[in-house]
């Protein structure tokens, strides 16, 4: 456990650590000393010589301050600590995060991870803070008392040891059974929080849906309950068998010196100290059962902790190679299941388009320009070099993308267009609003520039947050420029709206643009008619209508419809899609 | 708490109650054992072998008495507790759906699941532990007060001054500024969960802007304050805390004890043999107050969670009808209504507007001009704050809520797709569908081939065996929309340019739903649809603008003309692209 906490924790924290616990164990050494003065003070003050108990009294006194002045230093160590930890595992998480591939977030592992950065890491580090000291007091001062024991008689000595390998032995078997049931019960409180959220977001399309799969949620609340129902019994036989163990301890302890008393072999007076001595020494152990639960959770947090900081980042490289302009290059790409030997290039300044039908690949071949994933053969140059050669702070400060769902961070919308470029002044944020049309936005709004957003944008409409998304790229001014469907959820006034900011974004750069609708794509220098994830058609738009192949039937069938109802004549409804010409 | 919610589990809790106190009186017996034979055998003259070993087989059997009692309270405790979690969860649950979704909307999803979540999870110690140690750490040192008084009551007084000492300082540890920390602390735990729902959903943006870090700098900030408030709250607490410890910590108990013993004993105040009761059950003593610094942290969390518990089930829900009315037909009518998100801000200021059964009316008009909420209101996601909203003469808020969606069924621009199965998924609103009205849906929707395709056909698991494109969820949801087969029908053409088949489908469920006698209302997007609709409606600023035939307000040179003409230039066509566009 302790290795695993250094390994997450990292070397720079592995001393503070140490120290922690190597005051952690002298306070529990210091209390099982003030025990075993307890057995010569008692013997003299039952023994019929009190008067002979001062020094000894004096002598406890003084075990007893350092008892507590060694305590506090262990608290105070470990708080200090474990707030230094804190912070740094939470900052080291962060930057792990923001360094994985973006293709490591999956919808199932968003929430999990959204845990673990909150409530996961404080559980974790919650070891150091809370649990190590009063472990290791839990087991350090009985086995002072059974040392104490034995150095008065070897024999009450020896049983009391008998105890340690099976309360060893208990807690061990009560560890490997619990945590079978606590790695159940964590996924399914993940299970049951993803429904949660689940049920909470589709509660329009639920409600409805009159409230048919709300049984959805209820069966994963059903099953956690029933999980934890298991766990309590599992836990149950452990609880029940460190007690019977320290229980029988003790009574063989009760047994052996009442004969050894009865018997002459020990005088009274010890006997009893002893039997106080063994007293004491019971309740520590009975605390292990409960300490040993609340180990195991922080444990498997640790371990998950451990699991996601293990996980390799984008391999960044020793020597960065400096591109040279901003053509993009993709020769032989390969990726999973979604792209398959894709070459093409596009010079400094050109402007390709992307097209295809969904799950084509299209939003993909975008990724793998920002390196949101790395290829499995072939490689993507941007300025003539690999992507994975270069810095990727610096790769990212040559792109600006707008995707199609566009994430805002909950703040203010001159936050979010600020993220663009941090430095811009005031004239340079308020120029790029205005070329994207979000001024029209901003002055509508109540509060104009610091609106807050929501979480991820809600309270603004999609045509709203697009224009914050196309400000954005704007202000940070890259050369390469990157848009995904951009206009696609827009309605006619938004997207007339959105496409000059566009058209600004686009101008005298490198371009690649997944897009259907757009006159964009019948000016770019360069069309790419994606499918299964391979190059079916290239070409200029003209040549590509001329070829009469995909391109074009998926032109037409755009077409189509939008030129029939500039017509404006007769009932567009009864002819079938696509059959107008 | 909510008694409501306990009454059920009174029986159980009594027993946890009985058992716990049984378990932990029977645990004196070994303790009192250990001060009898000390006495019997430290009592001049011959000892009483038979009396001694009596007292050791009592002393067995009340531990024996004791293990059996605490188990089964504890076990009995936390299965009580999970049963109580479940119906927690439960309750909210039906109180989360039941709240306006403007409520929702205005509030994180992930603060929203903690309370369901891990808040209902830290009502645990009140339940599970709470009621056995209050009655150990109370009742048991009670009965060994007593008892020690009954040996010396001036030395009783002695061993309680380590209580006394720490019960002085109890007060500073729920000071307010204490309190008030705890209350920070808990906001910046709320605050760094969000961050990082917020951090890794946005991941995508993270790394498009995250040079030097910047774009996740507000988990980091999120987290300085949180580390910052921590070490405040630690501060404030361990030096008290610290205090309190050693107080209560047997070593120093021990400590009082043997002193006071020593002096008295050495006076001959008492008989030698009488300190060890105090030794033995002295250290109990500390039970009390102990349990209320120990369990303090817990229990007050508990307490915190159970007010934000608390918050969502008193969220008063879209009251039911008092008198329920069937409707007559599907005209709606939307008379004066007027809606605002905050009081003071009104998004619709008053539209009349009444949709015919089997006419298509497109609503048309800039972002923000009101368009969603219009359309929010007919599937009664909020009440209107003015005027009225009428399904066949009855207003929505008299119609019984299985009555209002069997009536009215929507696909907007938000698709939320379970992590169920496709066929569940399509099958959302008709759950006895047989799997050819499914198919016979999907294939309406032009989703079927897609479908096909998958792993599992209609039995595939969204969210977990696939994921499938904004414009196939889309499809899935028109599907939805078509098996549900409701005589109104609110439509948010919104994603429909994801993709050509989601357009086509868009298209196609628009000509088969608009034959028939059915109400549609949609915000168009494309010009088609409202070329093809009966009427118009435009819409500025939370007012009706223009309405009328489309063609009727293309003549008239309107707004309605001035907005046909900028989606014109938008999508450049009609330049003949040899496509023959003309027709």
């Amino acid at each position: 456990m302790i290795t695993t906490l250094l390994r997450v924790l990292g070397d720079r924290h592995a001393r503070p650590i140490r120290r922690t616990i190597a005051w952690m164990v002298a306070a529990a050494l210091a209390e099982g000393l003030t025990y075993a003065l307890l057995v010569p003070l008692l013997a003299t003050l039952l023994g019929g010589h009190p008067d002979r108990a001062w020094p000894w009294l004096a002598a406890f006194a003084l075990a007893v301050a350092a008892f507590g002045l060694l305590r506090h230093r262990a608290d105070l160590s470990g708080f200090r600590s474990g707030t230094t930890l804190l912070r740094g595992t939470y900052h080291r998480l962060g930057d792990h995060l923001a360094r994985l591939p973006v293709g490591w977030f999956g919808a199932a592992r968003v929430g999990e991870v959204s845990v673990l950065a909150s409530r996961g890491v404080l559980t974790a580090m919650s070891v150091l803070a809370h649990l190590l000291g009063p472990f290791v007091s839990a087991t350090v001062t009985p086995l002072a008392i059974v040392a104490v024991l034995t150095a008065y008689d070897w024999r009450l000595g020896l049983a009391a040891l008998a105890a340690a390998p099976a309360v060893a032995m208990v807690q061990r078997w009560t560890a490997r059974s619990q945590a079978a049931a606590d790695a159940r019960r964590h996924d399914l409180d993940h299970e049951a929080a993803a429904r949660v959220v689940e049920y909470l977001r589709a509660q329009p399309v639920l409600r409805t849906g009159g409230r048919t799969g709300e049984h959805l949620l209820d069966d994963a609340l059903r099953e956690v309950a029933a999980a934890s129902r298991r766990g309590v019994l599992a836990a149950l036989p452990g609880i029940v068998g460190l007690t019977l163990v320290v229980q029988l301890t003790f009574t063989a302890l009760l047994v052996m010196g009442t004969a050894l008393a009865l018997g002459g072999g020990i005088g009274a007076a010890q006997v009893v100290a002893v039997l106080v001595l063994a007293a004491r020494g019971a309740d520590p152990l009975l605390t292990l059962a409960d300490l040993g639960g609340r180990l195991r959770v922080a444990r498997s947090e640790l371990d998950r902790l451990d699991q996601v900081l293990g996980t390799p980042p984008l391999p960044v490289p020793d020597e960065r190679a400096s591109p040279d302009g901003h053509d993009l290059e993709f020769s032989s790409v390969t990726f999973g299941q979604v792209l398959d030997g894709v070459s093409l290039s596009v010079p400094h300044g050109g402007r390709l388009a992307v097209v295809g039908p969904s799950g084509a690949g299209k939003s993909t071949l975008l990724r793998l320009i920002a390196r949101f994933h790395d290829v499995d053969a072939g490689a993507v140059r941007v300025g003539g070099v690999d992507v994975r050669a270069q810095d990727p702070d610096d790769l990212m400060s040559r792109l600006a993308i707008v995707f199609q769902d566009v994430y805002l961070f909950d703040g203010t919308i001159e936050d979010n267009v600020r993220l663009g470029r941090p430095d811009a002044d005031d004239t340079q944020v308020r120029a790029a609003a205005a070329a994207a049309r979000l001024d029209e936005v901003v002055d509508r709004l109540p509060d104009g520039w610091a609106t807050v957003v929501g979480e991820g944008g809600a309270l603004l409409s999609g045509g709203e947050r697009q224009r914050v998304a196309i400000a954005r790229a704007l202000l940070k001014d890259a050369p390469v420029v990157l848009l995904d469907e951009v206009t696609s959820a827009l309605d006619p006034v938004n997207e007339a709206a959105v496409h000059d900011g566009i058209e600004r974004l686009m101008a005298g750069r490198t371009v690649v643009l997944v897009a259907h609708r757009l006159r964009t794509v019948r000016d770019a220098d360069q069309v790419v008619f994606l499918d299964g994830g391979r190059i079916v058609e290239q070409g200029g738009h003209d040549d590509l209508l001329r070829l009469g192949g995909r391109y074009a039937g998926f032109w037409d069938a755009r077409n189509s419809a939008t030129a029939s109802a500039v017509a404006a004549t007769g009932n567009a409804w009864s002819s079938p899609p696509g059959s107008s010409t | 708490m909510n008694a409501g919610l306990l009454r059920p589990h009174l029986p159980a809790f009594t027993a946890v109650v009985v058992l716990q106190a049984i378990g932990a009186l029977a645990g004196l017996a070994p303790l009192l054992a250990v001060a009898e034979i000390g006495r019997t055998l430290l009592a001049p003259g011959p000892v009483d072998q038979a009396h001694v070993w009596l007292v050791v087989a009592l002393g067995t059997a009340g531990m024996l008495v004791r293990l059996l009692g605490t188990a089964a309270s504890s076990g009995i405790g936390h299965l009580l507790d999970n049963r109580v979690q479940l119906a927690f969860r439960r309750r909210l649950a039906a109180s989360l759906g039941r709240v306006p979704i403007g409520w929702l909307s205005r509030r994180r999803t992930g603060e929203l699941a903690k309370v369901v979540g891990e808040d209902v999870s830290a009502v645990h110690p009140f339940i599970a532990h709470a009621p056995g140690e209050l009655v150990s750490a109370f009742l048991v040192p009670l009965v060994s007060a007593v008892y020690l008084v009954t040996v010396d009551w001036r030395l009783t007084l002695i061993t309680l001054v380590p209580v006394v000492l720490a019960i002085a300082m109890v007060p500073l540890m729920m000071a307010p500024s204490r309190l008030r920390e705890q209350e920070a602390f808990d906001a910046a735990m709320g605050r760094i969960a969000s961050s990082a729902v917020e951090f890794v959903h946005g991941i995508a943006e993270v790394k498009a802007f995250g040079g030097g870090g910047r774009a996740h700098g507000r988990f980091r900030t999120a987290v300085d304050e949180f580390t910052d408030t921590f070490l405040r709250w630690v501060r404030g607490m361990a030096g008290i805390a610290a205090a309190m410890q050693l107080a209560l910590s047997p070593p120093f108990v021990l400590l009082v004890v043997l002193t006071g013993g020593t002096v008295m004993i050495t006076t001959g105040a008492i008989a030698p043999a009488d300190l060890l009761p105090f030794l033995l059950l002295g250290l109990g003593l500390t039970a009390p107050v102990a349990a209320l610094g120990h369990g303090f942290d817990d229990l007050t969390a508990a307490r915190r969670a159970v007010g934000r518990l608390r918050e969502v089930l008193d969220e008063p829900p879209l009251p039911p009808p008092a008198h329920p009315r069937t409707p007559t037909g599907h005209r709606v009518e939307l008379r004066g209504v007027r809606f605002g998100y905050d009081p003071g801000r009104e998004v619709l200021r008053g539209i009349d507007l009444v949709l015919e059964p089997g006419t298509v009316t497109a609503v048309v008009g800039p972002s923000g001009s009101g368009k969603s909420t219009l359309v929010q209101l007919l599937p009664r996601f909020f009440d209107p704050t003015g005027g009225s909203v009428t399904v066949g003469g009855v207003d929505l808020r008299d119609l019984r809520e299985r009555d209002l969606y069997r009536t009215v069924s929507f696909v907007f621009q938000d698709v939320r797709l379970l992590r169920a199965s496709v066929a569940d998924n399509i099958a959302l609103a008709v759950p006895d569908a047989t799997r050819d009205d499914v198919v016979r849906a999907a294939r309406l929707a032009g989703v079927h081939d897609r479908v096909l395709d998958l792993p599992h056909g209609y039995d595939t698991v969204l969210g977990e065996d696939t994921e499938l494109s904004g414009g196939e969820a889309q499809r899935i949801a028109i599907a939805r929309a078509l098996l549900a087969d409701t005589p109104v029908l609110v439509l948010d053409e919104a994603t429909a340019f994801a993709d050509p088949p989601t357009e086509q489908a868009v298209r196609a469920t628009l000509a088969a739903l608009a034959g028939g006698d059915r109400t549609v209302l949609v915000i168009a997007h494309r010009l088609e649809t409202i070329a093809d609709a009966d009427t118009v409606v435009v819409l500025e600023n939370g007012v009706v603008a223009e309405r009328g035939a489309p063609a009727d307000l293309l003549a008239a040179g309107g707004r309605f003309a001035a907005h046909w003409q900028a989606h014109h230039t938008a999508i450049g066509t009609g330049n003949g692209t040899g496509n023959g566009g003309a027709r």
